[in-house]
């Protein structure tokens, strides 16, 4: 990686052309993103350390769990998340259709928009404004604003990919446009509501139905945007550390179209045994487990495109916690398949279990590959080295043994609860009350807590290393190659 | 339900038995290979080199 960089070094920062890639953009989002990576994180830890010390919540309402909870997943999804999905796909779609970013001024809107939106979000999450929609939390303004900054995300976007100078819509921008155009549908349908006041409003949907549009929502969010949106990361950001192609291109295709038909049916898997017809629970199964198809092939695909360049791990940072990421993409999307399955489903169901499954996701996957993008990124952004590989190294072990420490710590509460809620006794009455269950589980979560600290201080560390790469300096400018005839549009 | 849910499979199969097949006959390994080789070459190196 270094020597890529040191070969950019003798770029001068003050050679601006119009046609130059608008990369400022992408480190300030860099930037903006690490920061909430920290404040979603941090947020979770404390209320990790909640559930072993209840008396954390100083019997204050903004800081007790039902509060601080979905300012931690707001806080990694939309801050974390989508903030660093915003900044790969702005830095991804202008090279790979070797333009300028579409309307930049739009674009600063989008970015800087997106932080306020989070920031009084939160504040909003914290004052106990909820809708109480999983995953989207956020009253009845934020939605709006929500929706008019991802037709803004979008316009940018889609508006580059029109003005391409290549024919060729490379594969990551396919997953990036599903991102936006199916996240842009779940948002609306899955926020219909009727405001009462400025932080009330009431679903249109209600029961089952309620259920039913939440999950499909809720599971293609999983789906769209911390899968589709981060394989587009992975697209881009894999070849260009490998310095090889994608092994087989016509598969990364095949698996994207399978990907996207398959994963919009998939809901239902979290409403097994519940009020909603059995027939839909079954197609909701069944799609999932089809779905593994699509995912094992985008695994295989990475780490076939990694083969031959096995050497890059033991000296590039920014690869390592890619090829992790792609291990832990495996390993999730095998769990999830097996989870949706209702016989699986029922020890698993209520559990930690599903915690420490999406978790195994969020940190081994979404964060590692974030991780890794942002490792390539910032030396690239700033013309200049990383300022301490030994640090990024450092991450790298403390980020795996975080994630490692916090799965298997919920895979054992999660698979102790549900066989002990399952126990029966010898006149077929339950065996364990749910309290006493949950009084056993204090250990776990001890250790839940340790792994989440481990996880947040190789984040700070990151930061730390991105700070001191980053001060002082300018985003270097550079210009689209020479168009090759043979991608002319 | 359970002929719904087996018939429903089948089209699903049936989709990507189909986009497989359409996949394979609209591109060639030529343009493949151009497409995947897109993150490879998208930076003027040479204007960066000699700023």
């Amino acid at each position: 990686m270094e020597q890529a960089v040191t070969s950019a070094m003798t770029t001068s920062n003050t050679h601006l052309r119009d046609d130059s890639y608008l990369d400022d953009i992408v480190s300030r989002l860099v930037q903006f993103s690490v920061f909430w990576a920290i404040v979603g994180m941090g947020a979770g830890v404390y209320i990790a350390a909640q559930l072993v010390w209840p008396a954390l919540n100083f019997d204050t309402a903004w800081l007790s769990f039902g509060r601080l909870r979905p300012l931690h997943t707001n806080g990694v999804i939309f801050g974390f998340g989508v903030t660093a999905l915003m900044a790969t796909a702005f830095y991804t779609v202008q090279r790979t259709c070797h333009v300028k970013l579409f309307a930049p001024r739009l674009a600063w809107i989008v970015a800087y928009g997106w932080q306020l939106l989070i920031v009084l979000g939160g504040l909003s999450l914290l004052a106990g404004w909820t809708s109480s929609k999983e995953y989207a939390e956020l009253e009845w303004p934020f939605d709006i604003a929500i929706t008019l900054l991802w037709v803004g995300f979008g316009i940018v976007f889609f508006g580059t990919i029109a003005k391409r100078k290549i024919k060729p819509i490379y594969i990551s921008n396919w997953f990036y446009g599903g991102l936006i155009i199916v996240i842009a549908m779940l948002h609306i349908f899955n926020n219909l509501a009727i405001p009462v006041t400025l932080d009330k409003s009431y679903s249109l949907y209600a029961g089952a139905q309620d259920a039913v549009v939440q999950w499909w929502y809720g599971h293609n969010a999983v789906g769209f945007l911390l899968t589709g949106g981060f394989l587009g990361m992975l697209y881009y950001f894999l070849p260009k550390q490998a310095e090889r192609p994608i092994w087989s291109y016509r598969l990364s295709i095949i698996s994207f179209w399978a990907f996207t038909y398959l994963y919009i049916w998939a809901g239902p898997h979290h409403l097994h045994y519940n009020a909603i017809p059995e027939w839909v629970q079954s197609l909701g199964m069944v799609m999932s487990v089809i779905l593994l198809a699509p995912s094992w092939a985008t695994m295989i695909n990475g780490v076939m495109t990694v083969s031959g360049a096995w050497q890059k791990l033991k000296t590039d940072p920014a690869m390592k916690f890619t090829v992790l990421a792609l291990a832990f993409y495996g390993l999730a999307t095998f769990e999830g398949s097996m989870m949706a399955v209702r016989s699986v489903n029922v020890v698993s169901h209520f559990t930690d279990w599903t915690v420490g499954h999406v978790h195994s996701g969020a940190l081994g996957w979404n964060a590692m590959i974030t991780y890794g993008a942002f490792y390539f990124l910032v030396p690239r952004l700033v013309n200049r080295p990383l300022y301490s590989t030994r640090l990024a190294n450092a991450h790298f072990w403390l980020a795996l043994a975080g994630t490692m420490l916090y799965i298997m710590a919920m895979w054992a509460a999660g698979v102790s609860q549900g066989l002990l809620w399952l126990s029966m006794d010898e006149i077929g009455e339950l065996q364990y009350g749910f309290v006493d269950i949950m009084a056993s589980m204090t250990s776990y979560y001890g250790l839940r807590f340790i792994a989440g600290f481990i996880f947040l201080v190789g984040a700070v560390m990151m930061a730390y290393n991105f700070y001191m790469t980053m001060r002082s300096t300018e985003a270097v400018r550079v210009r689209p190659p020479q168009v090759d005839p043979a991608y002319q549009a | 339900m359970t002929y719904f849910i087996f018939i429903g499979d089948m089209l699903v199969m049936l989709f990507m038995v189909m986009l497989v097949i359409w996949v394979g006959f609209k591109t060639s390994d030529e343009k493949n290979r151009q497409a995947a080789e897109i993150p490879l070459n998208d930076e003027d190196l040479e204007e960066m080199n000699h700023g």
